[in-house]
């Protein structure tokens, strides 16, 4: 049996040497834990080194509480749900796999399916995004670090193949992803036929992948 | 239409998580036999992937931070063990009575099945086999080759967790179960997990179908089970 290729997580024996080094650099104060790559703060994060973790927080808590308030529309219930989402990672942190993919990839996928719980679970749909607290809202300072500038045009990038897809695709795409909604509740929003808002997401999500790979490219 | 054509309609559905839950997992039955909707849906999952890079930066509060990092460095300071402990909550259940009706139900599916497959004479490794739902994991075995210092699960025969669904392997102990591992498996059914530890004050080894990345406690009855 391939046992890599099912899935099989590394070993122990690698994973406790890797720790082991980092906890020798500890010790004398050599680590430096801005330098080491996600994958090797997660290996020291599942060992259970809280310093590993708030890096890991530092990196993708910003990027995590975006996309939660994207999807819950207020401050106050985006950080209830990054808070939420990090304990999660951080209490299951045993079950990161690297071959899975990338840490960020990881760790957005959890903030929104805890997320989109959260919300179908407190049936906001209907009273979010229209409370008082945009006034409150404040986009990221102004003063880009260079990841931040790469996040910055990574964003721009995927905005602009989305602005390339009929605004019909769009809107049951986001109302899906972003909204938590079922298809049958964006036909029924919409007026449409479910098999006609299935068609959309199917072609709109295809349309999108091309689009961005023929940004890539 | 064709049932093809009727469930590759889904496909986009689905990778946005969209589906009910029931379609959902038909479309997940579907799948597993689809090669064609799998490359699609596998397709459709990279534009999936980059929506959450579309939304605009909003910087967190440094509070939210500061109370995370409480919660983090207080557990990492009690609990040398990574995974927390969790109750088993099925709906309506008490959590050892939840896990002694999923025992049952296994064993109605199968019959009472567990059995010490061998034991190595003199050695510390031994072989446990599982009590398998052969109504929602049809075909599939298991087996436990336990030891002293970490014991290692393989499965064959497992149908696909199925889009966006691992297999979650938990340990019982008292009533308690806590996460143990995540796995997939091939094409060809076969897997594995690595089940950290020490496995003497272990009552079982479970297993459940849980959204990827996994879940922190089970949210369906165990699809297998294997009695330490």
């Amino acid at each position: 049996m391939g046992i890599a290729s099912a899935g099989y997580s590394r070993p122990r024996a690698s994973r406790i040497t890797v720790i082991r080094k980092l906890a020798r650099f500890v010790e004398t104060g050599a680590v430096n834990y801005a330098r080491l790559a996600d994958e090797e703060l997660m290996q020291a994060v599942q060992a259970g080194d809280p310093m590993a973790f708030e890096t890991i927080y530092d990196r993708h808590g910003g990027a995590a509480f975006s996309l939660a308030y994207r999807i819950v529309g207020t401050r106050s219930a985006a950080e209830d749900a990054t808070q939420d989402a990090f304990l999660s990672i951080w209490r299951s942190r045993v079950r990161y796999q690297r071959d899975r993919g990338s840490v960020r990839s990881w760790i957005l996928g959890i903030v929104h399916n805890r997320t989109i719980d959260a919300l179908r679970r407190n049936q906001v749909h209907a009273t979010r995004r229209a409370g008082a607290e945009g006034i409150e809202e404040r986009e990221a300072a102004a003063e880009l670090t260079d990841v931040e500038a790469f996040r910055r045009e990574e964003q721009r990038r995927v905005r602009a193949a989305i602005e390339t897809l009929p605004e019909a695709q769009v809107k049951v795409i986001e109302l899906a992803y972003f909204g938590g909604f079922t298809h049958n509740q964006i036909a029924e929003m919409l007026h449409e036929p479910v098999g006609t808002v299935k068609g959309r997401m199917r072609l709109g999500l295809d349309k999108l992948r091309r689009e961005l790979a023929g940004a890539m490219a | 239409m064709s049932a093809h054509a009727e469930y590759a309609e889904n496909v986009g559905a689905y990778a946005l998580g969209a589906l009910p839950e029931l379609e959902a997992q038909v479309f997940e039955r579907h799948l597993m036999a689809c090669e064609e909707c799998q490359d699609e849906l596998h397709r459709l999952n990279e534009a999936v992937e980059a929506l959450p890079r579309s939304v605009a930066p909003h910087e967190p509060p440094p509070s939210l931070r500061a109370s995370l990092m409480e919660v983090v460095n207080a557990e990492a300071e009690q609990k040398p063990v990574p995974a927390r402990r969790r109750r088993f909550a099925l709906p309506q259940l008490r959590p050892a009575i939840a896990w002694a009706a999923a025992a049952c139900v296994l064993a109605l599916a199968v019959g009472f099945g567990v059995s010490e497959l061998g034991q190595d004479d003199g050695s510390e490794a031994r072989t446990l086999s599982a009590q398998v739902d052969d109504q929602r994991v049809p075909g599939a075995s298991a087996s436990l080759s336990v030891s002293d210092d970490g014991s290692v699960l393989s499965v064959n025969g497992m149908p696909a967790a199925g889009r966006g669904r691992v297999y979650e392997v938990w340990v019982e102990r008292d009533g308690d179960v806590e996460p143990a591992a995540i796995f997939d498996v091939n094409d060809r059914g076969s897997g594995a997990a690595a089940v950290p530890g020490s496995l003497d004050d272990v009552d079982a080894v479970m297993v459940t179908r849980e959204q990827r990345g996994g879940v922190d406690q089970p949210t369906e009855m165990p699809v297998l089970r294997i009695d330490v």
